[in-house]
């Protein structure tokens, strides 16, 4: 878990408005700012954005969320858990869910 | 609920392989895939393998599947498709969706090889359709038969880029450059000369700025990055294209590892992976990775480390006795580690040697271009001038292949015991000119040279896999190793016999002052 620690101020960038998350559509600018606002590690950050809990699970924007993260915090990637891996693996309907078979 | 000996998830060749090795010790095995077709990867890869025998070199990829498959359904393996594995939980159960439903079964044991996804790059534009990764492409054409485009820039330089890269060419699309951020080419440089003398200018040193375009992809914008990776000002190139096809490398699909609760490890640039013992046996006993989840390398590893991991599972419910794991482990052990050698192996990432293994210079030109320079070629031991037909090999790397050696008949050809040295002609060895070094040849790096054919012509002979096929007596221009043109080309012969694999052995007449430069045709438009 990364420490708590007080950031300097939100540089605005040329590239914030690039949207990252695809699925849920939240920008570079949004990441970095929740960044600013708390949001230290990618868990924080998915609940807070919900980047990375659409459709693709994350399996895109994982990596570039988490690369904007560890920047913002001048931290190395290797510092930040991934996604804490949740079943269903791929996106499933809820009918399918609740057609749930144990038997043969 | 229906249990299994064993239960695998993802039928990619480490799955696959896995699932043959423990049916063949006499378990019951299933495997689930999410696809509609089994062969993970190997079902894109249209090129032929690298390796020796033991590793099915010299084989196209998807051939290697179909054999696969077939071997694990002789052996009884139950392949389940279009079957994402949902969930792998405590007591080493699986929930699964198949049709409407979702299932559990259950497994004795459990091998995970899920593979790996794409790493995707942001850069302003790259949500624009048209933006997609090479691994997507390659899909698009090789399974689907749809052209992804018909302009594509290819970002990456790795063997991923390459081979995708030539394959963008085979289908018909033009690549207007590959760019690599890295100052060296990534990939194999016989991938990359195969690119190079189509044409294909390499930008290293080079990201994507932007792809413009405003409901698609109509252009791109690279520019050169310095030492902080921080394009340069001043630096930007633009093209007209339709394509981005991002090959930046793969990320480990751990995700069934993680819901199971296995252990994993921080490996730097491999990201998060599993531990594992030497059989690929997670920190959860009877739960195994092997393939790409368990760290990226390619489908020959996984292949072996799947076998590995099959036999562990097998041994460790009491199919195989230990002395004869033993002995299985070790010689697939020997196998994985001929291929974990040379310049490009895993242990030597990041590291260039100015010479190879035998000393000669590796060629700064094949690395920063993608071609070797004209004047350097004569100094590799597998390129010499002789009387008659003669093989030229401009294979200059240490890379774990050795098919030509195999291939020659006539023991022309010498590779040696280590399968990543460099090839090097026999001069007292007698060429008839068949052509097998290089239809077998993977990276397409041999030729067939006669430096005087008569009437100050000599032949040159090319591995061509496109269509249409030339005909004798086609025109067209001979281009050099850097794609530009160097003379006029005249076919004399187009051969593709069955025993070639569909690797077209094309000769053209070139005046003789061109025969050590013509190395690619192109038909007269
Ligand atoms: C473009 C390209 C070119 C390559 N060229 C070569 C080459 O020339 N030589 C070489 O040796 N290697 C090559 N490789 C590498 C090689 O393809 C991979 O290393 C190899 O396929 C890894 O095998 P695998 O079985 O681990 O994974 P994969 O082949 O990726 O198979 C994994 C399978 O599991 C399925 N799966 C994943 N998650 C689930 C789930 N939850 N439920 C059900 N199914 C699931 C996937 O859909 C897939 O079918 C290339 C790779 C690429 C992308
Ligand atoms: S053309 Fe035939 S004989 Fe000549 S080197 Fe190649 S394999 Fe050997
Ligand atoms: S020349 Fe031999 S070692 Fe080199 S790529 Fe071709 S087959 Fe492999």
């Amino acid at each position: 878990m990364t420490e708590r620690k007080l950031l300097s101020d939100l540089v605005p960038q040329p590239d914030d408005d690039m949207v990252v998350c695809r699925c849920e559509e939240i920008t570079k600018g949004e990441i970095r700012r929740a960044v600013h606002d708390g949001m230290f590690n990618i868990h924080e950050a998915r609940r807070f954005l919900r980047c990375g809990m659409g459709l693709c699970q994350g399996q895109t924007c994982g990596r570039l969320v988490k690369a904007i993260i560890a920047r913002e915090l001048g931290i190395s990637q290797s510092e930040l858990d991934d996604a804490t891996g949740r079943a269903p693996m791929r996106p499933t309907e809820m009918r399918i869910i609740a057609s749930e078979v144990f038997g043969e | 609920m229906k249990r299994y000996d064993l239960i695998v998830a993802g039928a990619g060749p480490a799955g696959l392989s896995a699932a043959a090795e423990a049916a063949k010790c006499g378990m019951r095995v299933a495997v689930f895939d999410e696809n509609a077709k089994p062969g993970g990867q190997l079902f894109k890869q249209i090129h032929k393998f690298f390796g020796s025998k033991a590793h099915k070199a010299k084989i196209r990829g998807f051939n290697i599947g179909s054999e696969l498959l077939a071997e694990a359904e002789r052996l009884g393996v139950e392949v389940f498709l279009n079957a994402p594995v949902l969930g792998l939980y405590d007591g080493r159960e699986i929930l699964v969706r198949i049709g409407d439903e979702t299932r559990h079964y259950k497994g004795d044991s459990i091998i995970v090889a899920t593979g790996a996804s794409e790493n995707m790059l942001a850069f302003p534009g790259w949500t624009l359709p048209g933006v997609m990764g090479a691994g997507a492409a390659q899909t698009m054409m090789n399974i689907n038969r749809v052209r992804p485009g018909s302009r594509v820039l290819m970002l990456g330089s790795g063997n991923v880029g390459l081979v995708v890269g030539f394959q963008l060419l085979q289908a018909g699309c033009e690549v207007v450059a590959v760019a690599d951020a890295a100052p060296r080419v990534g990939g194999y440089g016989v991938h990359a000369a195969k690119l190079a003398r189509c044409g294909v200018p390499f930008y290293l040193s080079h990201t994507i700025v932007r792809a413009e375009g405003s409901d698609c992809v109509t252009g791109v914008t690279i520019g050169e990055v310095d030492s902080g990776w921080s394009v340069i000002p001043g630096t930007e190139k633009h093209f007209d294209a339709d394509t981005i096809c991002i090959a930046v490398g793969l990320s480990s699909a751990t995700g069934l590892l993680k819901t199971a609760g296995c252990e994993m490890e921080d490996k730097g640039p491999f990201g998060r992976l599993p531990v594992c013992d030497e059989y690929g046996q997670t920190s959860i006993t009877g739960i195994y990775a092997c393939g790409d989840v368990s760290g990226i390398e390619e489908a020959s590893s996984a292949m072996i480390e799947g076998r590995i991991s099959g036999a562990a599972a097998a041994n460790y419910l009491g199919f195989l006795p230990d002395a004869a794991l033993k002995a299985r482990a070790g010689e697939l052990e020997q196998a994985l580690e001929a291929l974990r050698e040379g310049m490009f192996a895993p242990k030597n990432r990041g590291k260039i040697p100015d010479k190879t293994d035998e000393g000669f210079d590796v060629s700064m030109s094949l690395l920063t271009r993608g071609y070797l320079d004209d004047a350097e070629v004569a100094g590799y031991p597998g390129v010499r001038s002789a009387a008659g037909t003669h093989p030229v090999i401009e294979c200059t790397q240490n890379i774990p292949c050795n098919p030509c050696q195999d291939a020659c008949p006539k023991g022309c050809i010498t590779v040696g015991e280590n399968i990543v040295a460099l090839p090097q002609i026999d001069a007292g060895a007698e060429c008839i000119g068949c052509g097998l070094c290089v239809a077998s040849c993977s990276g397409q790096a041999i030729f067939l040279v006669n430096e005087d054919i008569g009437g100050g012509l000599a032949s040159v002979t090319i591995p061509y896999e496109f269509l249409p096929a030339p005909k004798p007596g086609d025109t067209g221009v001979c281009l050099g190793r850097d794609g530009k043109p160097v003379c006029p080309g005249e076919v004399l012969e187009f051969k593709s016999p069955p025993a070639f694999d569909k690797t077209g052995l094309l000769t053209v007449a070139v005046p003789q002052a061109f025969c050590g430069r013509a190395r690619f045709w192109k038909r007269e438009a």
